[in-house]
């Protein structure tokens, strides 16, 4: 248990290196759009979402639209409510200062191997909040260092990088597959994501196509009964 | 140096508190439902619906090497359960066909 900050900490190095190339391509672009040094780390240390702080900086510009930008960054941030609310399991007889103090630093990556790790672990929030801490670091050092050197890591996608995520994700999905009962919301999750992203902008397709899957699997999925 | 921007520092501030009032409202809210029955099923099911919902779009866009490399992943999870080994092989197959095909 007290190894679980440092355990967390190093499970998360291995995407962490594509979060640090993806902050790179960020600094970069902040740069390029006059965003601020103390504006990016304000927005590494308080906001600490990827996807949602490439929107912003994205949107930004002499003149900013500043109820646009925080409802499209809050947009694709509305998944973390979902991701909040499927860790429930970790959380189980901590204080209320604890969830408060270990919430913040949750991105998609230490969620994801978080959720993979208690699988087959007897683990405390401290793993996800050492992941949380791994990734605040190089997330921070990539965008820094892209903003002040420069692209060095100009094209991550070259690399394969951008796959690296769903890769991860993809490998930690198959990890939790537990039987045939899982395949019909899989699929249906999968697919409502799909159509909604032909047909809606921005993110909001994860939010619609997890809750969509997970209710079915309500309707599909025979209860437990007494197994433990 | 320049001048402070509220609007952007507004922007920032907004963001950070509905980000995080999200991340936290959302273990607050299921750790208030009774988890058992249908809520249990809903919220074990969130991880891999929420993971899908991510990951199958970016999937298909890569077209066939997208697909390909999921086998693979999908294969050397069953065989290996190794995380990190697929996710290598994963993005080194879509880094030699963005590179030689």
């Amino acid at each position: 248990m007290k190894n679980d900050f440092r355990n967390g900490f190093i499970a998360n190095i291995p995407i962490g290196i594509s979060v640090f190339a993806y902050g790179s391509v960020l600094g970069m672009i902040a740069t390029q759009k006059g965003v601020a040094l103390y504006e990016l780390v304000l927005m590494n240390i308080f906001i600490f979402a990827g996807s949602a702080q490439f929107v912003i900086v994205d949107m930004w510009s002499s003149s900013l639209d500043v109820i646009g930008i925080i409802l499209a960054a809050l947009m694709i941030n509305l998944r973390y409510f979902l991701v909040g609310a499927s860790l429930n399991q970790l959380f189980i007889g901590t204080t209320k200062k604890e969830k408060f103090k270990y919430m913040h630093l949750v991105a998609d990556e230490n969620w994801a191997i978080t959720i993979d790790k208690m699988k087959t672990q007897e683990i405390t929030p401290l793993f996800l909040f050492g992941g949380g801490i791994a990734l605040f670091f190089l997330w921070s050092l990539g965008t820094i260092g892209g903003y002040t050197l420069g692209g060095f890591i100009s094209d991550p996608s070259k690399f394969g990088l951008d796959f690296a995520f769903v890769a991860i994700f993809t490998a930690l999905t198959f990890n939790m597959y537990k039987g045939s009962s899982d395949i019909l919301p899989w699929f249906i999750a999968g697919l409502t994501a799909v159509i909604c992203e032909h047909f809606m902008d921005g993110k909001l397709y994860i939010v619609i196509g997890a809750l969509v899957g997970s209710l079915s699997a309500t309707y599909f999925v025979k209860e437990e009964h007494g197994s433990d | 140096m320049e001048a402070i921007n509220l609007q952007a520092l507004l922007i920032i501030l907004f963001v950070s508190i509905g980000t995080y009032s999200l991340r936290v409202s959302g273990l607050l809210l299921s750790n208030k439902l009774v988890n058992e029955g249908k809520i249990k099923i809903f919220l074990d099911y969130l991880p891999a619906t929420l993971l899908l919902s991510l990951i199958v779009p970016s999937i298909l866009k890569e077209g066939i090497v997208g697909l390909v490399a999921t086998a693979f992943i999908a294969l050397i999870i069953y065989k290996t359960r190794s995380i990190l080994l697929s996710m290598i092989i994963g993005v080194g197959i879509v880094a030699l066909s963005r590179n030689f095909i």
